[in-house]
């Protein structure tokens, strides 16, 4: 099946962001654990003024602000990315649900193990500014 | 004494899709428009979009086994403030059987001790407010109930 999903990854400090866009189901899993792996790279790689070794990304940012729709497939993969990153001692957080996939997190409890934040902005601010 | 008149069912809408991964999109879609302008607000209509789509993904995986050329029914119909969408497979008692009718385990499904899949059913549960299944022969049927009248806290969207 084709995937109807494409993801960009970018380094940041302490974080790695995926940016998802299309449908998160299950042809979105070859995607999501690529974009998985090279977000992970790209912050053990390093990024512009930081030391490499400063810049395990220790959280991964999830970002849904263009996804339109997730299916229960979609949810086990989002399972599957939260298992392996608590596995790496990595946080994930959530950025950019709509308030129907927010309240889908609630029901099935990943709200419970992945901070939901508003937009992307907001969740890079928080996890990259002074008090981070 | 007087008795309240129940009003009979008025069906919105009846078709048939192949069994192939991915059409229940177009589900989904085609239950929006024919449920646009009966009143349920937009959290609602998303609830029943998503209970939909798995359902119907259920149909075309678990019942008909993804055979295109086993069509899903699907038939929507409106009974006062009841907005009914009935979805029937070829898959039997089999079908019925092998559900995951058991409310997932997120702890355990991180701890590896449960497959990360596994909430179709408990997302159709919890998106409407009434679900019914019944088997006759082959036939595999599951109702998925929305009232128009939904609490006002529903609505978040």
């Amino acid at each position: 099946m084709t995937s109807m999903c494409e993801a960009t990854t970018r380094a940041l400090p302490g974080a790695a962001v995926i940016e998802l866009r299309g449908e998160v189901d299950g042809s979105a899993a070859a995607v999501l654990n690529a974009a998985y792996e090279r977000a992970v790279e790209a912050g053990h790689a390093g990024h512009a003024g930081h030391d490499a070794t400063d810049s395990d990304p220790g959280t991964v940012v999830l970002d849904f602000a263009a996804v339109d729709y997730i299916n229960s497939t979609g949810i086990a993969l989002i399972v599957s990315v939260l298992a392996r990153a608590r596995a790496e001692r990595r946080k994930v957080v959530a950025s950019g649900l709509s308030a129907h996939y927010r309240e889908i997190f609630d029901i099935t409890r990943l709200s419970d193990f992945i901070e939901l934040f508003p937009d992307l902005d907001r969740a890079v601010s928080q996890l990259t500014g002074p008090a981070a | 004494m007087t008795h309240a008149v129940r009003p009979t069912p008025r069906r919105l809408d009846a078709f048939t899709l192949a069994s192939e991964p991915g059409n229940e999109r177009l589900a989904l879609a085609r239950v929006a428009d024919c449920v646009a302008d009966v009143g349920l607000g937009a959290a609602r209509l998303e609830r029943l979009k998503t209970a939909v789509a798995e359902a119907t993904m259920n149909a075309i995986e678990h019942g008909n086994g993804n055979q295109p050329e086993i069509p899903v029914e699907i038939e929507v119909t409106q009974n006062g403030d009841d907005i009914t969408v009935a979805i029937s497979d070829r898959g039997g008692v089999t079908h019925a059987d092998s559900g995951d009718h058991a409310d997932p385990d997120l702890v355990k499904k991180l701890d590896g001790e449960q497959s990360p899949r596994g909430w179709g059913l408990f997302l159709i549960r919890n998106m409407v407010d009434a679900m019914d299944t019944s088997t006759d022969g082959q036939r595999h049927t599951i109702w998925l109930t929305m009232r128009t009248t939904g609490d006002a806290h529903d609505e978040h969207v």
